[in-house]
């Protein structure tokens, strides 16, 4: 009978009890240390083979990224005219401040095991002033949000996630939605955009930046079918993400800054 | 009573080890397959010593893996301590079942255990999809036979009772 008061307890205040939250840093800090142990062969087998990598396979991987950064280099040269140019646009409709983002590099440890949740593990927590809410960005287009924060590490929910929605607008033309995930990592729903709205198979939705949560203009996903029935009302949408999410072991985390955005001192 | 006289220590550590083998690194799409080993290992040491290990542990074992899993804590282990009181209630029987019945009983553990968790999570507005239980019993089932023999010789050979 205790026991199962016990339960009951943990599960309705445990997770919204303002006063708890330090336990449940505690308790998290537990359970990512049992990741961190767990994916410990794996991290050594990879740091053994980056050792055993050869001079000619380096070399070679040098010379492409340099080659890659320098590609990315001229792509980027433009880029602080236009801030500042749209800086001074902002200024004259009298509209908000763009504000500027910071990234830090976080390591993925692991993927939480319930295969219904779409929960990543990462290696930086409050520590390194990581907080609930911030997006986290791939090489690609966005792939989630800090859930959790421990004081070493963090876990980070999916897009794809049943439990996450993110609002959206398409690129071309501005039309708002929202993108939810339905747990399927090549699969999000859209629900609720009218059947004469105008939205095609190819068009990308970025993030609208409504709910000020994300930053807006990050690119999200490729609308990948747009399914119209006779009577209904509603076009049945889904996207596909642009980020891979079920790759890679390095992820983004963006960080406001303080100030508008870098480049506005640009602007005379 | 003493633990070291009973070996329970035996017990604690095969419930850490599931727990670990719980969080090793998968393949995203691979989590499907995992038995729910912490579960099984439970189920195990309450049909053996259902006088030392009871519905406190089964609370236990099923707090880690909801923190673990990042769920609401306190869902499975509504679940674990549901799945255990079945086994107080019936383990002299249990244990004379063969061992095709036993795994069944096991599978079914397990997914009444999942099923309890996941209305807890309805209740609380998570969504938490059905085909899950089913999938996990039909794992849980054939890994049994394997675990059984498994922590059988560990029990024997280190005499915990």
């Amino acid at each position: 009978m205790l026991v199962l008061i016990l339960c009951l307890v943990c599960l309705f205040f445990l997770r919204d009890t303002a006063g708890l939250a330090s336990t449940r840093v505690v308790l998290l800090d537990g359970a990512d240390f049992v990741y961190r142990f767990s994916a410990a062969p794996r991290d050594v087998w990879a740091s053994m083979r980056d050792h055993s990598q050869s001079r000619a396979e380096l070399l070679e991987e040098n010379r492409r990224l340099q080659q890659e950064n320098l590609v990315l280099r001229g792509k980027t040269l433009q880029l602080a005219a236009f801030t500042a140019e749209i800086s001074r646009y902002r200024a004259l409709l009298r509209s908000s401040q763009l504000v500027g983002h910071e990234v830090m590099v976080a390591e993925i440890i692991s993927v939480t095991s319930d295969p219904t949740r779409h929960l990543l593990i990462l290696d930086k927590g409050a520590d390194d002033s990581v907080q609930i809410g911030q997006p986290l960005l791939g090489a690609k287009g966005l792939m989630g949000q800090i859930v959790e924060v421990g004081t070493h590490s963090s876990r980070a929910l999916l897009i794809s996630d049943q439990t996450h929605a993110v609002p959206v607008q398409i690129n071309r033309n501005g039309v708002r939605g929202i993108a939810e995930g339905i747990g399927d990592l090549d699969r999000l729903v859209i629900r609720h955009i009218a059947a004469t709205t105008d939205i095609l198979v190819g068009d990308l939705l970025v993030t609208s930046g409504l709910g000020g949560r994300f930053p807006p203009g990050y690119p999200v996903a490729v609308v990948s079918s747009v399914i119209l029935s006779a009577g209904a009302d509603f076009a049945e949408i889904f996207a596909e993400p642009l980020a891979h999410l079920d790759r890679g072991r390095h992820v983004l985390i963006s960080v406001a800054s303080e100030g508008p955005a870098a480049s506005s001192q640009a602007e005379q | 009573m003493t633990n070291s006289a009973h070996a329970l220590w035996v017990v604690m550590f095969s419930l850490l080890a599931a727990l670990v083998l719980h969080t090793l690194p998968l393949p995203f799409d691979w989590r499907w397959y995992r038995p729910e080993l912490p579960l099984l290992v439970l189920f195990y040491w309450v049909l053996a010593l259902p006088h030392r290990v009871g519905i406190f542990s089964a609370a236990m074992t099923g707090f880690a893996v909801d923190l673990l899993e990042g769920n609401l804590l306190g869902g499975l282990a509504l679940g674990a301590v549901a799945s255990t009181l079945i086994i107080l209630f019936t383990y002299q029987r249990v244990r004379q079942f063969s061992l095709l019945q036993q795994s069944a009983i096991m599978g079914a553990l397990v997914a009444l255990a999942l099923l309890l968790e996941s209305w807890s999570q309805q209740l609380m507005n998570v969504p938490a999809p059905d085909y899950k239980l089913w999938l996990a019993a039909a794992i849980a089932a054939p890994t049994w036979p394997i675990l059984r023999k498994i922590l059988r010789s560990l029990r024997r050979y280190f005499e915990v009772n």
